[in-house]
């Protein structure tokens, strides 16, 4: 049944895709049966239905069409801006994983965020529970954004203020202390990666903090690195999530932050969330074992879909990152001891999905397909990421895939290369910069060498030139050289005289 | 490349170490460092291409050569260690005896000034044992020099280093690691890349004596290697520390296997085959 509770768009259609996944959806899942939950903004139907299979869901959207299509799914939908909501309706659960920026309409005030958290705050009974996204407009997805979001021409950014809505925290300890003058304790706490519409890792801040720093970075620069396939950044967000999480600023850094709140009183049932959850299809969570080691265990399987096996999380250094260190410092043997364990251990696996502990090489996550092309591939990243190595001459990837052979200790050539295809490598803008300034260079290089080519070739023809004439000079008979000497001075001579007449 | 890259059969040490024949080693595709220095790893006046690599025995070599902006700079390590690689090992048991000395060298827009006589008698009142003087062929070739010498004890010399390919004694260093191996200590008046090898060839190093001079040399630089190094001067500086310093400098640590020098170099195999 649609209630249209005023400010709703009809013909109207939201033109980004609803927030969704297996984590929030997953999230959505704990939520205790029976209890009234009402899901604001738009969100994957996926996760209504499976909702609303255990309990009884009211959804708020502002697009009519949307609020049309939930109503044939025989949802209960109220139809209109968030302005509108009473307080006269109140839930045990509000559901709002997209965030708070697609709940007011084109019609009437234009909430701003802290505005939005007290409406949905309203709409809490006692003891009621709260699940926001906050979207960072510092995270890792803003600052690699070629475009800013102030500038968004989407149909919904008729009022686009990006970082310019002072009312939103800008981080974890801010968001809490916003929530705690609503009145809302804080549960939980997650920050996200690697976008707040659909995140394939949460994590607390305390895992971050305590927890296996190293791995976790590892795993976000993995997630991360899925969601920038195929995609224009500024620079590589890898480098950024994985180098914030390891310098204790990830929470800061996040995509967003997941909060889990409730309206006092406490709630007679807490949600049993996970320090860290991962996944994008099936669902891990990831939280210290009975003997204090970190350990993965499957919550949500997916039929056909592969998943990181349940276990001990694999400890260590991401392979890519220390070899990119060793090769920053020039440290060769470094490089080589890595290379070489890394052949000999997983030498189908990507550098980005094997962890370093000591001289135990890991794979992350085991469901990543394998690839023949690994050294090629880290071959292609240390070219196109501009990063300073000990082969710096070795500008051609072939060459540079022969010499990374090697110094792996691998027997024989590299295989060959199969034309056109390059390994997968992500694209940057600052990357374009670097292959463009080094193109310049080589460039350069080569027009001076050119150059200098020239010079030798012409000082060696005038040498020609001149040890000719030596041979002519001293080849043949006496008889044969003087005849030949006295032509070449009478020739001479009447072209002397030919030029006087 | 450059002829440079010929001198004391540096490309011919090289090319066996990589499986290639000795006698023809192919065209290395950059400039390998020749001898110690103390700039970028580059003999002075060598014609640099642009965008062509150098290739330096060691990491601090290669900071040195950055800093002087040789860009693109690659760490391969001494010839001299690759030959202690693949050359057959010193005959057992050792029989080390007495110094090698390497009188500081010229060549030939550089020759040295300082007194012969006065080192030799220096020489002879510091070394205990038998002391055989390996003079550079610059010295080597000179009768008045060497005269001084053979009066005081065995006078040798290795080989001619080469000059644009001709006349290469392509075993130069082979004959100056046997010569080592047969000595033990190895002692010079300057700090030098023969004293660096009589270390890798298990000699203890000393650097005494009157360091002489070259003909328009700058002396700030060879007061700043006796600043640098004191470990490696004196008559019998410690063993250990001289070593440790030595084989740094050489490079060791940083020698590459044959498949990445080959392909460091320009030698890969499928190349190698194209060019011939």
């Amino acid at each position: 049944m649609i209630r249209l509770i005023g400010g709703e768009m009809p013909g109207w259609s939201e033109d980004r895709p609803p927030a969704g996944g297996a984590l929030y959806g997953y999230l959505a899942d704990q939520l205790p049966a029976g209890a009234s939950v009402l899901v604001a903004g738009p969100h994957e139907h996926a996760l209504v239905e499976a909702l609303a299979a255990r309990t009884a869901v009211t959804c708020l959207v502002r697009s009519q069409p949307e609020a049309e299509r939930l109503d044939a799914r025989g949802l209960d939908v109220l139809c209109g801006t968030l302005t509108k909501l009473t307080g006269a309706d109140r839930w045990d659960a509000v559901v709002a994983l997209d965030g708070v920026g697609r709940l007011c309409s084109v019609e009437g005030p234009q909430y701003d965020w802290a505005e939005c958290l007290r409406a949905l705050r309203n709409a809490l009974l006692p003891g009621g529970i709260l699940l926001l996204t906050v979207e960072n407009e510092l995270g890792v997805h803003r600052l690699v954004d070629p475009a800013a979001a102030t500038a968004a021409r989407t149909d919904d950014a008729w009022r686009s203020l990006g970082e310019f809505d002072d009312s939103q925290p800008g981080s974890p300890a801010r968001l809490a202390d916003r929530l705690g003058a609503e009145d809302l304790a804080v549960d939980w706490l997650g920050a996200a990666w690697p976008e707040p519409g659909s995140p394939t890792l949460i994590a607390t801040a305390d895992a971050l903090r305590d927890g296996p720093v190293d791995a976790l970075a590892a795993a976000v620069a993995s997630a991360v690195a899925s969601a920038y396939t195929n995609r224009m950044a500024l620079s590589d967000p890898r480098r950024l999530a994985a180098a914030a999480v390891r310098g204790g600023i990830g929470p800061e850094l996040a995509a967003a932050w997941l909060v889990i709140a409730h309206r006092a009183p406490v709630p007679a049932a807490s949600l049993p969330l996970p320090p860290v959850l991962l996944g994008d299809g099936p669902v891990l969570e990831v939280a210290p074992g009975p003997e204090g080691e970190w350990v993965r265990r499957v919550l949500r399987e997916v039929p056909g879909r592969d998943h990181a096996p349940a276990g001990p999380l694999p400890p260590g250094r991401l392979l890519e990152e220390l070899l990119l260190g060793a090769c920053l410092r020039h440290d060769l043997p470094a490089v080589r001891g890595l290379l070489a364990g890394w052949m000999a251990a997983l030498p189908d696996a990507t550098p980005d999905n094997v962890v370093v502990a000591g001289e135990t090489f890991s794979r992350l996550d085991p469901s990543v397909p394998a690839r023949a092309d690994v050294l090629r591939g880290f071959a292609a990243t240390l070219r196109t990421g501009g990063y300073a190595h000990p082969w710096p001459a070795a500008t051609d990837l072939r060459t540079l895939t022969a010499i990374l052979h090697g110094a792996a200790g691998l027997p024989g050539d590299i295989p060959a290369m199969p034309p056109g295809e390059e390994p997968p490598v992500l694209d940057s803008r600052r990357d374009h910069e670097e292959q463009v300034r080094s193109l310049r260079r080589l460039l350069a290089d080569a027009d001076a060498r050119a150059e200098q080519y020239e010079r030798e070739i012409a000082k060696r023809d005038a040498e020609l030139t001149k040890a000719r004439v030596q041979i002519a000079t001293f080849s043949g008979s006496f008889g044969y050289r003087m005849a030949k000497l006295g032509y070449g001075l009478a020739r001479k001579a009447r072209q002397s005289l030919r030029k006087r007449t | 490349m450059h002829h440079a890259n010929h001198f004391y059969g540096h490309a011919h040490v090289l090319a066996e170490y990589c499986g290639l024949d000795p006698e023809r080693p192919p065209r290395i595709e950059g400039y390998v460092q020749h001898g110690w220095n103390v700039v970028d790893g580059l003999g002075a006046g060598t014609p640099y291409f642009p965008g062509r690599p150098i290739f330096v025995w060691s990491e601090q070599t290669r900071r040195r050569a950055w800093s002087m902006g040789r860009r693109q700079a690659t760490v391969i390590g001494a010839p001299f260690l690759y030959l202690l690689r693949f050359a057959p090992p010193a005959p057992e048991p050792a029989t080390r005896a007495g110094t090698i000395w390497y009188p500081f060298h010229g060549w030939e827009s550089q020759q040295v000034k300082g007194s012969h006589r006065r080192l030799v008698e220096e020489i002879a009142a510091t070394e205990t044992g038998p002391v055989t003087f390996c003079l550079y062929w610059n010295e080597y070739r000179n009768d008045r020099v060497r005269a001084e010498y053979e009066k005081a004890g065995r006078v040798i010399c290795h080989g001619y280093r080469g000059y644009l390919w001709q006349d290469t004694d392509t075993r130069f260093l082979h004959h100056q690691l046997s010569e080592l191996r047969a000595h033990q200590r190895v002692a010079s008046n300057r700090l030098s890349s023969a004293i660096f090898y009589g270390v890798a060839a298990g000699c203890e190093p000393a650097v005494y004596g009157d360091p002489m001079q070259l003909e328009r040399e700058d002396r700030a630089t060879a007061e700043r290697i006796r600043r640098q190094w004191p470990e490696l001067h004196g008559k019998r500086p410690e063993p250990a520390a001289a070593r440790r310093s030595a084989l740094a400098e050489l490079g060791d640590g940083y020698l590459a296997s044959p498949a990445e020098l080959r392909a460091t170099l320009g030698w890969a195999l499928d190349r190698a085959a194209a060019a011939a």
